[in-house]
């Protein structure tokens, strides 16, 4: 009872800090080591750009010390809610100019006209060099709310900074040679990977890690036909007659988490790194 | 900005479900409340007031309190004592091609009826 009763105490003293992904709670916690508890609240079996709270989970939300958002319109739940401006973070407020905008979609409301709404891309970590810009601002913050020593964050920054250079250069290296070749991802995640390492990716609206219908595979069919696409890129592993069934049109299969949530069995960096040697393999030399 | 934004030029293939997707998010709802009301408001990201729509309230175990029609001026009050609001609330707001929400916690309540 009285250990529980310490841990509990310690766990309270700790600084909380709350995240909208899986890679700004990784980057938090390798900034903030034990001294503090970093969460990401979202299911995970549900979308974290979409993904709707609960009025608790808002409340435990409102109550964390640093609130770390990824900006770029990821996680529209952030703005229907009331947060507290003090505790909020907007990771990616330094690099909007490095944002890309998808495309214009037209509707109209009523007797008002057409009119046409752009969207940006969220996933900024997929490329590397725009995480390591989330990482400088979430030590800042960090540091600035006295939530760490300075002099601990700036060696752990240090650190994962050299890590996700590492990283990039590896995939600089290993992805050389797709550049000019043309790759189709089941879902639209990948405009920062691709534009990272000069890669042409063209994307479906697939449900990830699901079977896709006879529809969505004629939809394949013709644009790896149109493209002369070699290669598929798959968010999440689907069952097993999926692969058969992309494989039967003569694609190779490539599971690339776009890890908005963890994967089992590695961190950020390991599942990026992992992912991005199985598509160099498959790639044509 | 040092440089314009990059669009997304490559990506031609994209757009099958996302229209739907993000038509769904171009209406926008804002709550504010104090000691007697959530003051409810909507419009159109173009800046025009949603005139017809059903604004629901739901408490904090998703249970329907109430069921109001916005005003032209799109907006709505829902009085606090018209509702439980001791778990927070919900606000839905639905235009039947549109709709949105804004989550009003417990202590967003009570940070803002401070006595």
């Amino acid at each position: 009872m009285i250990v529980l009763g310490a841990t509990l105490a310690g766990a309270q003293d700790r600084a909380q800090v709350t995240t909208v992904n899986y890679p700004l709670q990784y980057f938090a916690q390798r900034l903030l080591g034990d001294g503090a508890q970093v969460t990401f609240p979202v299911p995970r079996d549900v979308d974290p750009s979409f993904w709707r709270p609960s009025i608790a989970d808002i409340s435990a939300v409102q109550a964390a010390d640093l609130i770390v958002l990824n900006g770029a319109g990821f996680a529209t739940w952030v703005d229907r809610v009331s947060l507290p401006r003090s505790k909020l973070l907007n990771t990616s407020a330094a690099i909007k100019d490095r944002f890309i905008v998808t495309e214009s979609i037209t509707h109209s409301h009523g007797d008002g006209g057409s009119h046409s709404h752009e969207g940006l891309a969220s996933y900024l970590w997929l490329d590397p060099t725009l995480a390591l810009a989330q990482t400088e601002a979430l030590a800042a913050a960090i540091v600035a709310r006295s939530l760490a020593p300075v002099e601990d964050v700036a060696a752990q920054l240090a650190t994962l900074q050299a890590d996700l250079e590492a990283l990039d250069a590896a995939a600089q290296s290993a992805l050389d040679h797709l550049t000019g070749v043309t790759l189709i991802a089941t879902h639209p995640r990948y405009h920062y990977f691709a534009r990272r390492y000069g890669l042409t990716v063209v994307s479906m609206e697939w449900e990830a890690g699901a079977m896709p219908n006879k529809a969505e595979l004629a939809q394949l069919e013709a644009l790896s036909r149109d493209t002369e696409a070699t290669i598929l890129l798959w968010e999440a592993e689907p069952p097993a007659a999926a692969f058969e069934a992309t494989a039967a049109l003569g694609l190779r299969n490539v599971v690339f988490p776009t890890l908005a949530h963890s994967v089992d069995g590695g961190t950020f960096l390991e599942t990026y790194a992992g992912a991005v040697s199985a598509l160099a393999d498959v790639a044509p030399k | 900005m040092d440089r314009p934004v990059i669009r997304a030029a490559a990506f031609s293939g994209l757009l099958a479900a996302l229209p739907f997707e993000a038509a769904a998010h171009q209406m926008i709802v804002f709550a504010s409340v104090n000691c007697e009301a959530v003051l409810v408001e909507a419009k159109f990201s173009n800046g025009n007031a949603v005139q017809q729509a059903d604004v629901r309230v739901l408490d904090g175990d998703n249970r329907l309190q109430s069921t109001l029609p916005i005003q032209t001026d799109g907006t709505v009050s829902v009085p606090l004592d018209s509702v439980d609001h001791t778990g927070g609330l919900v606000i839905e707001v639905d235009t039947g091609s549109h709709d949105n929400y804004w989550i009003v916690t417990p202590e967003d309540i009570a940070k803002n009826c401070q006595s």
